[in-house]
């Protein structure tokens, strides 16, 4: 839109009354199609079934995921806006959660909210006039490979994460070691260990020791959805991501801030991810400081 | 060899709405709140806006209309040149 030059400011806004309406409800329960003639039906369903299958191909399981929904809540803590902020959440509270489909437990989850959020792109010499910092755009790309998990070549990854992955890097001229910190796509824990594995942080499996001693957390050395991200902050599919990590860029996350405020890097390059259907569609965004 | 939109373009505003259980509401208020808060955010005139793309909603509640990004815009008062519907 931008690049052809038919439009100069591009508006993208997503808005949902998730919570408060029935509208989730039905999209998460709704049994049509083969699948639900067995009992499989809904996105939980869909993503327990790829976590399983990564159980068994590399090993992860709810080790790996409690430290993401963990470290995740404590950035969530930081926020005042997040609908968590007020509930901070031990690994024993995480170990305690109910099963909603197993191997995934409730705060494997991501929330279900009210609300909604706008972004607007516009080009970097326009934005040099206005009233924020602007949050570069250095990379993208994008991996779609196939409509429903049942047609993927490898359930348990690599999902589109891996060549969406490589085609912002490429674009950036960047590799892993620029990336200050991630905001990733967090409809469940899971999805936020394969992303990361398929952008090459870490081998597959290897997610439970990258993950030790607070990685992701406040004062970690790679901080992970700062806002909270969908499982503690706030569900505006891709809006939630790239809006905090364009906020973070900009420097106007408060208490929050990465930085010296909650001693971590200062950011410079910040990595944003999409995903859509059951891992099937993917997003790389690569955002930097002017 | 280097991408010509490397470093071309930016994310200039961002528009928040209260969040969380906000019972009375409709998906549409949302929309219209954060675009509106965006626009702002930008210190940006609603009639710079000339491209837009509205996140694709899971199935409307039962008591509120599908949204398109058509319906959206004409609530906003505004008339893109370019319009498209993002599918998560």
């Amino acid at each position: 839109m931008l690049e052809s030059g038919l439009c100069s400011y591009v508006l993208i806004s997503y808005g949902h009354s998730a919570l408060s309406s029935d509208s989730m409800q039905r999209m998460l329960l709704d049994l049509s199609g083969d699948d639900a003639v067995f009992g499989h039906f809904g996105a939980t369903g869909g993503y327990a079934l790829a976590a399983r299958r990564a159980m068994h191909e590399f090993g992860t399981g709810p080790e790996t995921w409690k430290k993401i929904a963990v470290g995740q809540r404590r950035w969530a803590n930081l926020n005042p806006a997040a609908m968590m902020h007020s509930k901070p959440m031990t690994e024993a509270d995480y170990d305690n959660a109910k099963l909603i489909v197993e191997p995934l437990r409730l705060p494997d989850n991501c929330l279900i909210t009210d609300g909604g959020r706008a972004i607007i792109v516009t080009s970097l010499e326009r934005a040099r006039d206005l009233k924020q910092p602007p949050a570069v755009i250095m990379g993208m790309g994008q991996h779609n490979p196939s409509t429903v998990i049942a047609q993927s070549d490898w359930m348990a990854g690599p999902t589109g994460a891996r060549q969406a992955g490589e085609a912002a890097f490429a674009m950036a001229d960047i590799t892993l070691d620029d990336v200050d910190a991630c905001q990733i796509y967090d409809c469940f824990t899971y999805t936020v260990e394969i992303t990361l594995q398929d952008y090459g942080f870490f081998k597959p499996g290897g997610g439970r020791d990258w993950l030790q001693g607070g990685t992701i957390e406040p004062g970690g050395r790679m901080p992970v959805n700062t806002s909270g991200g969908q499982l503690s902050e706030a569900y505006f599919m891709g809006m939630t991501p790239i809006a905090e990590g364009a906020m973070q860029i900009m420097g106007r996350c408060g208490e929050r801030q990465l930085g010296p405020a909650t001693r971590t890097k200062s950011p410079e390059i910040i990595l944003c991810s999409d995903n859509g259907g059951i891992l099937q569609s993917h997003s790389c965004t690569l955002l930097r400081r002017l | 060899m280097t991408s010509p939109i490397k470093d071309k373009y930016a994310i200039v505003g961002v528009g928040y709405t209260p969040q969380g259980r906000v019972p009375g509401r409709t998906s549409l208020s949302f929309h219209l709140e954060a675009s509106a808060n965006a626009i702002k955010d930008a210190g940006l005139n609603k009639n710079d806006i000339d491209g837009f793309i509205s996140y694709r909603n899971f199935p409307a509640a039962s008591d509120e209309n599908e949204l398109t990004p058509n319906i959206i815009a004409q609530h906003l008062g505004l008339s893109p040149i370019y319009m498209s519907q993002d599918a998560n």
